[in-house]
């Protein structure tokens, strides 16, 4: 059973680490917690629906790749809930965060995307109902792999795709102009803004990368889970989890991170009783303030 | 707070026109209802609280209590404890209310019964509440006598349970519930009933409700390989449960409690994958006065009276206002004994709607002993103010979910004696 928990961790723990790198850059480069941040993970779950419902409205794209639950639409909803999240992102920022962050401190920051945790989290309420919602009614079924270890088809898909992600994340942070630039104001801006980095620009980037992993994230929860309107919220202390186990601005830290909180929490299972396993990412905060305030591969400030 | 002032004189107002000379009673009579008609149980809390306020409805055309009419005074508990607590302490206090109705959740009965109720000398009803920590308390003398139900306890739940689960033929089974009083409850009777009856038990996981998903509970619950899954849950849950249980290669042999006789949770996981599902609710006893709440709910709601608590919450309303007809004076004491009066065998029989109450107050006038079937049968209160009642079992066909057997109270007493016995 070991090998299970392992194997149940590691897949919740790919989303919680696709969604905690989004967090974690914020946290880094935009300098304040963004609470909001798991709402993201909502939209960009509801945005995967929005487009799935379309297109099976107009007769879908084919039927399903072998032993996955989708087809083409759900490829194409990634990437048009990416899309929607970004804007939505940009529109926060340019609405509130901006204009905040020019006239008050961190913590206003902190209060206002609280605010704005509640207003996106009831608009989905609102918008599509309390009622659970999958992107298909059809159930998967686990195949067996070796070691008696079940697994969905759909959550090696989302194990590939993390990977992917997470790798063309680090090409983009090390080789392009843009990547290097958001590395440089992570370190300090004014010294960026005096090389010439355009700051405004690289704060838009970081929304779009955020919400972007944000987005993908929720679909895929959404795909191996169900949809929730407390999708995000729920995630929301795993997410703060990983985001400062890793350390603050880290592309691995987050990813590593998400990947302890899965695996801690399934494997907890296995010595405490059920019930006091949302009580686990608490416990790894804790540690990690006490032991380490700076994250596994954050530096000392 | 205008507006409720505004609000108090016009009520004012219409009860001394309706009531016109009435006899010394204080009119409007006061009638206390803590239900959650918002919050996670909004649904079913309105649902019942609207049968609550048909039930007085009724009362009062047929001449309300003493010549007063009934007012339904109702407060939303919201399905939390303190709210509940707060609500009930302003009916007693602020409304002067001599009987309370509800709550539902047995999670804030409780705090309501030790806290209020008791201390105030007023009688609580709940419509639905089945915990055993009620008869437990009942037990030690806490509750004083002031604690009814008209709904069955939990004990009969586990019973039905570990049946379906033994006459299926299953050896081996996993228990998953949410983790609160109820379920907690249920579970540990279950692991006691079904060993009784020669089944086994390969592990009991406990949820936390309104989590994402449940993997790691339902992987846990997965290990000793189960022939079969009893699994205590709400809909929205239960079906995240099912289907990850399902998905993770558990077996389809599920036995469920009352609450997932419903088709949200039917149709959230899928019809098709629930060929192999048992289940066990309360059923109404097969009485012509059960018949006479249906026609009267039907031609009041437009629909018939499905749904949990909608016949207790009557015949628990019906029982306290019957107590107060029949009290000298209204006061808790009084309607404890009153409703211990109104129920009694040996009395002559009395029926649910208006000439049913009519034909009550005509008897209890000329001082002879009543008899109260309703909704729910004929109520029998036992020493602890708990009722047994008669289960059904069920199973789908197709998407609808027929009725496979039938327990009467009598059948369940005896199968819970036996359970107890040995």
């Amino acid at each position: 059973m070991i090998l299970q928990h392992t194997a149940d961790g590691i897949l919740s723990g790919a989303i919680i680490g696709l969604g905690a790198i989004g967090l974690s850059f914020t946290m880094k480069i935009l300098r304040f917690a963004n609470f909001s941040h798991s709402e993201l993970l909502t939209w960009g779950a509801y945005f995967g629906l929005i487009f799935i419902s379309v297109a099976t409205a107009m007769g879908g794209f084919g039927g399903t790749f072998g032993p996955l639950s989708f087809g083409w639409p759900l490829i194409l909803a990634l990437v048009f809930a990416a899309v929607a999240t970004s804007l939505l992102a940009l529109l926060l920022h340019h609405l509130i965060f901006e204009r905040l962050a020019k006239v008050t401190g961190h913590m206003t920051m902190v209060f206002a995307s609280f605010g704005v945790a509640l207003l996106l989290r009831n608009a989905v309420l609102l918008i599509f109902g309390a009622d659970p919602i999958y992107y298909s009614n059809t159930l998967q079924f686990a195949v067996k792999l070796p070691g008696n270890v079940r697994v969905l088809p759909d959550q090696v898909f989302l194990l590939g795709l993390t990977i992917v992600v997470v790798i063309a994340l680090h090409l983009f942070l090390t080789r392009s102009r843009t990547g290097i630039a958001m590395r440089a104001t992570a370190e300090s801006p004014d010294l960026a803004r005096v090389s010439g980095v355009n700051v405004n620009n690289v704060v838009r980037w970081v929304w779009v990368i955020g919400a972007s992993g944000a987005a993908v994230a929720g679909v895929l929860y959404g795909l191996t889970v169900q949809l929730r309107p407390e999708l995000g919220f729920a995630l929301i202390l795993p997410l703060f989890a990983a985001a400062i186990l890793g350390g603050a601005g880290s592309l691995y830290g987050a990813v590593l991170g998400g990947l302890i909180v899965g695996l801690s929490e399934n494997l907890s299972v296995m010595i405490i009783p059920t019930t006091y396993k949302p009580a686990v990412p608490f416990l790894l905060i804790l540690a990690i303030l006490y032991f380490r305030p700076q994250g596994l591969f954050g530096e000392k400030s | 707070m205008t507006g409720l002032i505004k609000g108090c004189a016009l009520a004012l107002a219409a009860t001394i026109c309706i009531a016109g000379g009435a006899n010394a009673q204080d009119c409007p009579v006061k009638l206390g209802a803590i239900l959650p008609v918002s919050g996670p149980m909004g649904q079913v809390g309105e649902r019942i609280s609207n049968t609550g306020a048909f039930a007085v409805k009724l009362f009062n055309e047929a001449g309300g209590v003493k010549g007063c009419p009934v007012e339904y005074v109702l407060r939303d508990t919201q399905g939390q404890s303190a709210i509940g607590v707060d609500a009930a302490k302003s009916l007693v206090d602020l409304e002067g209310v001599a009987a309370l109705i509800g709550a539902v959740s047995s999670g804030v009965s409780l705090p309501v019964l030790t806290s209020v109720a008791v201390p105030s000398k007023v009688v609580q009803v709940s419509c639905c509440s089945s915990s055993e920590s009620f008869t437990a308390l009942a037990e030690e003398g806490k509750t004083e006598g002031y604690w009814f139900r008209t709904y069955a306890t939990n004990r009969s739940q586990s019973a039905m349970g570990a049946k379906l689960a033994i006459d299926s033929g299953f050896k081996k089974t996993a228990v998953i519930y949410v983790n609160t009083d109820f379920g907690v409850g249920l579970a540990k009777r279950f692991e006691d009933d079904i060993a009784k009856l020669g089944g086994t038990i390969t592990s009991s996981v406990a949820y936390n409700e309104s989590q994402q998903s449940y993997r790691a509970e339902v992987t846990k619950a997965l290990e000793g390989e189960p022939d079969s899954l009893f699994l205590v849950a709400f809909p929205v849950d239960g079906a995240t449960i099912t289907r990850e249980w399902l998905a993770l290669g558990g077996t389809d042999n599920l036995i469920v409690n009352n609450s997932l006789r419903s088709d949200d949770y039917i149709q959230a996981v899928g019809a098709q994958y629930l060929t192999n599902l048992v289940g066990y609710d309360s059923a109404q006893p097969r009485v012509a006065s059960v018949d006479t709440f249906n026609e009267l709910f039907e031609a009041e709601f437009d629909g018939p009276p499905d749904g949990p608590g909608l016949h207790s919450v009557f015949d628990a309303v019906n029982v306290v206002l019957l107590a107060m007809e029949q009290s000298d004076e209204i006061t808790g004491d009084n309607i404890r004994e009153g409703i211990r009066a109104v129920t009694a065998d040996g009395g002559t029989e009395v029926y649910p709607g208006v000439e049913g109450i009519q034909r009550a107050k005509e008897l209890i006038a000329a001082g002879e002993a009543i008899r109260y079937v309703g909704a729910t049968g004929a109520l029998q209160f036992d020493a602890n103010g708990d009722v047994q009642a008669p289960k059904m079992t069920w199973k789908l066909d197709g998407e609808t979910n027929v009725e496979t057997g039938y327990m009467s109270t009598e059948e369940v007493a005896e199968l819970i004696k036996m359970l107890d016995a040995n």
